[in-house]
């Protein structure tokens, strides 16, 4: 039996066992956003197309099904997306200045020997996709992060309903340095985990400090592992200010309707 | 000295400490071609000589073009001299670069000089030092600007964690006999216990999640090291692990068994605070109400870590599936190739994630009976 089908078989059966119908709903989301970086490829391979506008596009659906489809639509779920795109926005202006800057695209010298087969001329930008490829993988965390302080304020809101948004704009911010720590954690273990048999590699063929942090591989994965983190950090501030501005505005206008 | 001032003071401190360092480090890799033993050269001019269209034999059109840089050595024993270089580089950019003025390079230079003719060399590759600490600075900055103390601490921790990792590896490398498994798991201990420290603290909340991210981590590992040992690894793609120089398997399994660590941390503490905070609002709360809002904490939380990990995974592989499908790869074989390994990261990291709720519920359930016994 195939490994992945197996494992992917049990992670199916733990997430309906412990979550129930919820469990089944985040167990079908990671195969909707597999499908959705199956649909990215495909439009990146088309060189007329800005892969920048692509990611947007597909960040967005893919907090759709993160928040919206996982959990529900409602003000929690709708300011954690706001705030995720909002996010995604400020941080892709910075990406593309750095992945252009520092020029950590396409493939490094230690890839490229067994690459020897393939045609490397094939027209798409590899700086933009660079940059595509850094927002990516910080949109799981960033739609995490989100949720993570909404739905708490929307909890605080409901049992002090009477907080000013100063107030609930620092509760946001104050729940949200809790959950840094973890989060920033979370990526870097994730990323360290990934490029394990990269610092092997580095360390085997004693490369030296300076020819590691130059070359293109590291520099890419340390950028990589730097913008995540600055992106978790960056959805705080916003996502609580921008659930405190809807959560106090809700209440006025139910005041005035009622 | 500066510590014993009064507390106001102390954070006017920190900024000038701060700035202090942030200038310096910034002055020192914009200066620092003298500790490179390799020469390093700006550019000082560019000169596009020659550019052309070309298509390969899957139809792909790039443009070539051809540019010559007359460069300025920085260190080493022709400090100062001129160096004309010729650069190559596609409209695509998949392994060559454009490069501009005031750029540093990495250069060799060419033996073959004739006396009374200008040195000419290759280039190696860019300095790219400057960017990675100045990315870095932002980083720590915005964390701090957020985050104040907590920043503090996580910036802490993770500069621990790195070093931790480097010195783990370094232990192997010196003692290849032992498992890379083994090491591995000692440092997943410390890493653990320390991260979970820094971030929240010496309480039972704490100890709490330290267990449960400790017992779910070696459990999700076993569980995976059983299935890929029944289904003999069928359908993972160990050939496309790239950059090996040691036994592939150990290698994968350790980078996933660190790699999801961060997650399970990450629920465990959820869950611990989560059902701590409810016992600290009303000391008698049943175990039953405590097992049921644990479930509920743990069914929202599942979904959104899972695809963390998933697209920390997935998104690195893009570029080269993009390569593989312009070569006019199959989309089946350019997937199994590039993703098994991935995917199985994904999922394993996954089950991990998802053994943590009832395994974190538990455990905090132990430590706050434990807690109500004793009071």
């Amino acid at each position: 039996m195939n490994a992945l089908v197996l494992l992917a078989a049990i992670l199916f059966i733990l997430m309906t066992l412990i979550g129930g119908k919820k469990g089944a709903r985040s167990f079908f989301a990671i195969f909707f956003n597999f499908g959705m970086i199956i649909f990215v490829l495909f439009f990146m391979n088309d060189p007329n197309i800005n892969p920048i506008i692509v990611t947007l596009i597909a960040c967005a659906v893919i907090s759709c099904i993160n928040l919206f489809y996982i959990n529900e639509v409602n003000i929690k779920t709708k300011t954690a997306f706001m705030s995720s795109i909002i996010t995604i926005v400020i941080l892709i202006l910075f990406i593309v200045i750095v992945t252009e800057k520092a020029m950590i695209q396409g493939f490094g010298e230690e890839e490229v020997e067994e690459l020897s087969v393939f045609s490397l001329y094939i027209g798409v930008d590899f700086v933009k996709i660079a940059a595509s490829v850094i927002i990516m993988s910080t949109i799981g965390a960033i739609t995490d992060a989100a949720m993570a302080i909404s739905s708490p304020m929307r909890e605080i809101h409901y049992h002090h309903p009477d907080i000013s948004r100063k107030d609930l704009f620092q509760a946001g911010l104050s729940i949200g340095k809790d959950i840094l720590g973890t989060s920033t954690n979370t990526l870097f273990f994730a990323f360290f985990g990934g490029y394990l048999a990269l610092l092997i590699w580095f360390k085997d063929l004693s490369y030296s400090a300076g020819e590691i942090v130059n070359s293109k591989i590291f520099s890419a994965e340390m950028i990589t592992i730097l913008c995540a983190g600055i992106g978790v950090t960056l959805v705080i501030p916003i996502t609580a200010w921008i659930t405190a501005v809807f959560l106090v505005k809700n209440r006025n206008k139910n005041e005035t309707v009622e | 000295m500066k510590k014993i001032k009064k507390i106001p003071y102390q954070q006017y401190y920190l900024y000038i400490i701060l700035s202090f360092c942030f200038a310096a480090s910034v002055m020192f890799v914009n200066h620092n071609e003298s500790f490179y033993d390799r020469p390093i050269a700006e550019v000082m001019e560019v000169d596009l000589v020659h550019s052309e269209e070309v298509t390969d034999i899957y139809d792909n059109g790039d443009r070539l073009h051809e540019q010559h840089l007359i460069a300025e050595l920085k260190n080493g024993e022709k400090k100062g001299q001129q160096i004309h270089i010729k650069n190559q580089y596609s409209a695509s950019k998949a392994y060559d670069q454009e490069f501009h003025e005031g750029q540093k390079l990495f250069v060799s230079i060419s033996e073959n000089k004739e006396d009374g003719t200008d040195l000419t060399g290759t280039i190696i590759d860019l300095k790219r030092d400057h960017y990675i600490l100045i990315v870095g600075w932002i980083f720590i900055l915005i964390l701090l600007l957020v985050g104040k103390k907590q920043g503090l601490f996580s910036i802490i921790s993770l500069a621990v964690n790195a070093l931790l990792l480097s010195y783990a590896l370094d232990v192997y490398l010196d003692n290849p006999e032992t498992s890379l498994l083994l090491i591995c798991s000692i440092a997943v201990i410390l890493f653990t216990i320390l991260s979970l420290l820094l971030v929240n603290g010496f309480n039972e909340k704490t100890y709490a999640a330290i267990v449960a991210t400790l017992l779910a981590t070696f459990i999700s590992l076993l569980v995976t090291y059983l299935i890929i040992w029944v289904t003999s690894g069928k359908g993972l793609r160990y050939e496309e692990l790239q950059f090996i120089t040691r036994p592939y398997q150990m290698v994968f399994l350790a980078g996933l068994f660190i790699g999801s660590l961060g997650a399970v941390m990450d629920v465990a503490i959820t869950m611990s605070s989560s059902l701590f905070s409810l016992y600290e609002k009303n000391h008698n709360i049943p175990v039953k109400a405590l097992k049921r809002s644990g479930m509920e904490v743990g069914k929202d939380i599942m979904g959104t870590m899972t695809n963390i990990l998933f697209f920390a995974y997935i998104s690195g592989s893009i570029p080269m599936l993009i390569l593989y499908i312009k070569n006019d790869s199959p989309l089946g074989f350019t997937l199994s190739m590039n993703l098994s390994l991935e995917l199985a990261r994904a999922l394993a990291g996954g089950i991990g994630i998802v053994l943590t709720i009832p395994i974190g519920l538990y455990i905090s359930i132990f430590f706050i009976n434990r807690k109500k016994a004793r009071t």
